[in-house]
């Protein structure tokens, strides 16, 4: 402790008055008065700011971290910490990087500052809800009634059912729903395919995995296909050398996904960049950004490409020496000669657009019947993107989940690929729009990692649980195996939910309430309680990411590591992931009577006492990664325990990191099986027997338009007229950060509809509605704008369900709406649904107390 | 809790009191005012500033010293939207400050930072109802009126607001307030091309207390 520490330390100790500590700050606040209020004579102190006593940041230790959650960036937090409590969170400010000082922010090293989820992590982390002690389910599974356990208790109870049911159903009786909510980092990992629990539960022998990812299955289907990889984005700081952005459904306002992404574009913006956003909403994006906002109606994304394509095709402004030089199948020049024999249909994408094949040109005028915007639009928006370049066609996630989504993806790419936007600086061929490569696994991921003995669509267990046995493979999408279980039903019994709100976050609700019925054992591991832990046996308080040691990474985009040490204990009798899997590992062995061998494998460098204390061996694992993993791969030359210091590692690149510009500019091979930009996917084109593969049904080789099960083209709408779209929320990750006040005051739970919707239906801002299908209600209050595609309404998704008696959802969350029907590639249909709405008596239940929260200001019109 | 007044606050208070009575107000002129400005046009909205501050203050709900507002406009499909962002504007006249019964409202001479006492705060609330910004919040937990202070203590320890320090977008900043209406205060919160201005649509009239504000206004929001 320094001289000045320990003066602070007996000032704050003896409680001094707060008048005291000015005197040593403001010299000039002496000066005070002339002219003003303060009487010189009893001025000589100077005034107190307002509600200190409180600590000031110098007084108090300074520890870097970052915000750990499922959005896709995670940005540095600071935290200001008194003994063994977080006081508060600041961000970046430039001074922890090597070579930095305070303010340092540039276009190659920018401030990674947390967003307004990851800045309210205190009262997350302090939550009412956060869970402290083991606890075991006393009434009804889903009715909330636990009591206190013993970690004794659970971990026994909970290994001693695993075996049981492995013994009585097989090896696909647990299913793996583990997700990256709370504990993504290279250490402690929830992940579907990376996590602990599936290494956990693969070397147990009991395991049914679920494959497709519920934010972008259809675009990393679409991807691999195309690409040959999910890696087809391009680090966002290429946003600021773009001449034409066209946000497809994309929303960085709201996502904040990627480290800088939303602050590149305002570069662009500044540097003359166009920016078009085609969506149902006008976004804080498309505002911000000051963009041409081209309405469309939800899920017909892929016909309005399509027509773009025409306009493109038919004015010969394709760019044909890219078309000839990378890609496959985008016409009758790059098609292969095998494709003659291919069972799933000969067709090329151009002849296929032009109408060669069923006689129907896919033209402006075809396209604007179906997806309602003008022809004309969808032709000044063609002839924009074709003639400028660089331009960025940023087809996000939201619009392909939804029925065919992989094929608005792949739609999208072969306009990327046909206009020449691949490879380039300033292009873009996202995608998935994963960027730059991190070393992301520091746990032992070896030849145990990732077993499974079925793997599903993630959105069919319920389907699966209810109807087993009488399921076939293809319905719930069952990954090909190559031994002879292949196609097997899996046996669900039991689930496991490891940072996972998934019974609250699939699709179809009500489904899934009767499916959980059915199984013997429900365990959720989260740090605080979570609407799907309501609905477990055993709930198991996990240590949020200040309580623990790890690094973590931008999994999107940007290039950093930021250092994530143990900042405080952790809370109650919270534990890690690995160490309870650890634990549970050793009882197994215990009860099983095979030993210590499946402890001692799934985490080498620990014996049983990591369970008390495990920060030694984190610490070998994490310093092993960096020193073997980062510094040796990425030629990282900064020390570990340089890297602890300091906090934070960015990374600086030579020019602006661009997927696919070895491809472009060196003629490497793209990863696909023919080497180029699959617009005709070499293993679509191989398919005959769709059953026997993991989409289950027929997929065209070329990307397509294809008519959704629902959409407000669809004669449903005259029963169920408004078309139910559920983006990600800006106020929550999913759904972590429910339950914090101050996010909150910064937004409600509410259904957006349009004004000129609104006045027919006679609704206004504030009134309560309940919004519903065949599926479910839900009750929202209604917000009314012009902001919105008439005919369309919103309800960000993540709200915490909250059932009344009637098992109507209080609390709005549309996943009581939304069918557990994916779409072929496996892509969720969220944004897939027809509803109806109707004012009602019933009251919304926010879950928080209204009175007590401060409403954001919003200035709308008189609506 | 409203701070329980013991023999020797009361005795200031009357100080004060009486003092008030007998002078009438002359506004502190500071060395340098300190202000924000806020672009309209380029803030997301995504009230990353909010939340730094409710935890740098560590407030309960309720009370907002910070309060992104949102304006929207226009019909289907023409529409616009835009963000105006304020906390306490530090006015060079604040109308607060001549309010206050108990003398715990003052105007630092140094940077012109407006402050409440709040060891002579009663909670009586007069502040919150003569500024014409919406600056002053009551904290119902402590009885008493809080605001922006601009994060004083980090000012004096050479450093911005947390406000200020959290935006995402980088379109809030801290500036000497004059030296960026003369064109001399560099700061990304405006592009190269654009030029400040006083008050904007949704803003109250700047003329009543002169807060020491300025925004670049969305084209729809500017005011003659």
């Amino acid at each position: 402790m320094s001289a000045k520490d320990i003066s602070n330390h007996i000032t704050s100790r003896l409680n001094l008055t707060r008048r005291s500590f000015m005197k040593s700050t403001a010299g000039g606040a002496a000066a005070l008065g002339l002219g003003g209020l303060i009487e010189t004579r009893t001025a000589k102190e100077a005034k107190a700011f307002a509600y200190e006593p409180y600590p000031k940041d110098d007084e108090l230790e300074t520890v870097v971290t970052s915000c750990a959650h499922n959005c896709g960036s995670r940005h540095m937090l600071v935290a200001h910490k008194k003994g063994d409590v977080i006081v508060r969170l600041s961000t970046d400010n430039g001074s922890y990087q090597a070579n930095g000082h305070f303010g340092k922010d540039t276009e190659e090293e920018p401030q990674l500052r947390a967003c307004l989820r990851g800045r309210s992590y205190r009262q997350r982390l302090y939550s009412a809800e956060r869970l402290l002690y083991p606890m075991g389910r006393v009434g009804k599974r889903g009715e909330g009634k636990f009591k206190r356990l013993s970690w004794d208790e659970a971990l026994d109870y909970i290994a001693r059912k695993m075996i049981e049911i492995k013994d009585k159903y097989g090896s696909t009786a647990l299913l793996d729903q583990s997700y990256a909510g709370a504990s993504y980092g290279v250490l402690h990992k929830s992940d579907q395919i990376e996590g602990l629990l599936g290494r956990f539960l693969g070397m147990f022998a009991c395991r049914t995995n679920s494959w497709s990812v519920p934010s972008y299955q259809g675009t990393t289907t679409s991807s691999r296909w195309t690409f040959g990889t999910i890696e087809d984005g391009n680090e966002d700081d290429t946003y600021a050398h773009s001449k034409l952005m066209i946000m497809w459904g994309w929303n960085p306002a709201y996502t904040f996904h990627g480290g800088n992404t939303f602050y590149y574009l305002r570069m662009a913006k500044q540097r003359g960049c166009k920016f078009v956003l085609i969506d149902p909403q006008y976004t804080d994006s498309a505002a911000a950004y000051d963009a041409w906002w081209i309405p469309i109606k939800p899920n017909t994304d892929a016909a309005m490409l399509a027509g773009m394509a025409h306009y493109i095709f038919a004015n010969n402004l394709q760019d044909q020496d890219f078309i000839n030089r990378f890609t496959l199948g985008m016409d009758a020049g790059t098609m292969p000669d095998w494709a003659q024999n291919s069972p799933n249909g000969n067709e090329n994408f151009k002849d296929y657009i032009l109408g060669t094949y069923d006689g129907v040109a896919k033209t402006p005028e075809w396209a604007s019947a179906i997806c309602g915007v003008p022809a004309d639009d969808i032709k000044k928006l063609a002839d924009m993107y074709a003639r400028t370049k660089p331009a960025a066609l940023k087809a996000s996630w939201a619009p392909g989940r939804n029925a065919y989504g992989e094929q608005y993806n792949r739609m999208a790419a072969a306009l990327q690929a046909m206009t020449g936007n691949i490879g380039k600086l300033g292009g873009c061929a996202e995608g998935v729009g994963k960027a730059w490569h991190a070393e992301s696994v520091a746990y032992p991921y070896d030849q145990y990692a990732n077993i499974w003995f079925a793997s599903i669509k993630s959105d069919r267990w319920a389907h699966c649980v209810l109807n087993y046995p009488n399921v076939s493979r293809e319905e719930i999408g069952c990954w090909p195996r190559s031994d002879n279980t292949d196609g097997m039903i899996p046996n669900i019994k039991g689930i496991f939910w490891q940072g996972s709100d998934w019974f609250n976050q699939l699709t179809n609700v009500n489904k899934e309430i009767q499916a959980i019925k059915k199984l013997e054992l429900v365990v959720c591991m989260d740090s605080t309680i979570t609407p799907s832990g309501l609905w477990a046996d055993v709930m198991l308080p996990v240590a949020t990411h200040f309580e623990r040691h790890d690094v973590a990474l931008p999994w999107y985009k940007g290039h950093y590591y930021i250092h994530r040490p143990k900042v405080i204990e952790p809370l109650g009798e919270s534990k890690t992931d690995f160490q309870i899997f650890t634990e549970l590992a050793y009882r197994i062995g215990e009860k099983d009577g095979k030993g210590e061998i499946f402890g001692r494998t799934y985490n080498p460098k620990a014996d049983r006492s990591y369970f008390d204390n495990p920060d030694a061996v984190d610490e070998a694992y994490l310093r092993e990664w960096w020193e073997q993993k980062v510094m040796h791969h990425q030629h990282v030359d900064m020390s570990w325990d340089e890297f602890k210091q300091r906090g934070v590692y960015k990374f600086t690149f030579d020019k602006p990191y661009v997927a696919f510009r070895e491809q472009i500019e060196n003629g490497k091979p793209f990863t696909t099986p023919s080497g180029r930009i699959e617009i005709l996917s070499t293993e679509l084109a191989q398919i005959a027997d769709w059953t026997r593969t993991r989409y289950g049904y027929h997929i065209p080789s070329i990307p397509k338009w294809i008519e959704p099960w629902e959409s407000l083209n669809s004669p449903k709408t005259a029963k169920y007229p408004f078309h139910l779209i559920s983006p990600h929320p800006r106020w929550r990750t999913h759904s972590i950060f429910n339950n914090c006040s101050w996010l909150r005051e910064t937004y409600e739970q509410e259904i957006t509809v349009a004004a000129a919707d609104a006045k027919r239906l006679g609704i206004k801002t504030g009134d309560t509605v309940e919004v519903f299908n065949e599926r479910g209600k839900v009750v929202v209050p209604v917000y009314v704008t012009e902001r919105l595609m008439p005919g369309v309404a919103v309800i960000y998704e993540g709200a915490w369900m909250d059932l009344d008696e009637n098992g109507v959802d209080r609390g709005g969350n549309p996943d009581f709406l939304t069918l557990d029907e994916p779409s072929p590639a496996g892509a969720f249909a969220y944004n897939t649904v027809l509803c109806d709405i109707r004012k009602t008596h019933l009251e919304h239940r926010p879950g928080w107390d209204q009175l007590a929260t401060s409403r954001a200001h919003v200035f709308r019109r008189d609506l | 809790m409203a701070m329980k007044l013991d023999e020797e606050k009361k005795a200031k208070v009357k100080l004060a009191v009486k003092r008030r009575k007998k002078e009438v107000y002359t506004p502190v002129i500071p060395d340098t005012q300190l202000g924000f400005v806020h672009n309209n046009v380029d803030c997301i909205g995504c009230r990353a500033c909010e939340i730094a501050c409710k935890d740098k203050n560590g407030l309960p709900a309720g009370p907002r010293f910070r309060r992104v507002q949102y304006v929207e406009g226009g019909s289907y499909p023409e529409v616009y939207a835009y963000k105006v962002n304020i906390s306490c504007n530090h006015c060079a006249k604040p109308a607060c400050l001549p309010a206050c019964p108990t003398g715990a409202i003052f105007k630092r001479q140094k940077d012109g930072i407006v402050d409440i006492d709040s060891t002579l705060c009663i909670g009586c609330r007069r502040c919150e109802a003569t500024c014409p910004y919406g600056a002053p919040q009551y904290d119902p937990e402590e009885g008493i009126v809080k605001k922006c202070n601009l994060c004083v203590d980090e000012i004096d320890a050479g450093r911005k607001p947390y406000c200020v320090m959290g935006c995402m977008m980088r379109v809030l900043d801290l500036v000497d307030i004059n030296q960026l209406r003369q064109g001399v205060y560099d700061t990304k919160a405006i592009a190269p091309h654009e030029t400040p201005v006083r008050a904007v649509k949704n803003f109250a009239d700047p003329t009543l207390t002169n807060p020491s504000i300025a925004f670049i206004p969305h084209s729809k929001g500017k005011v003659e």
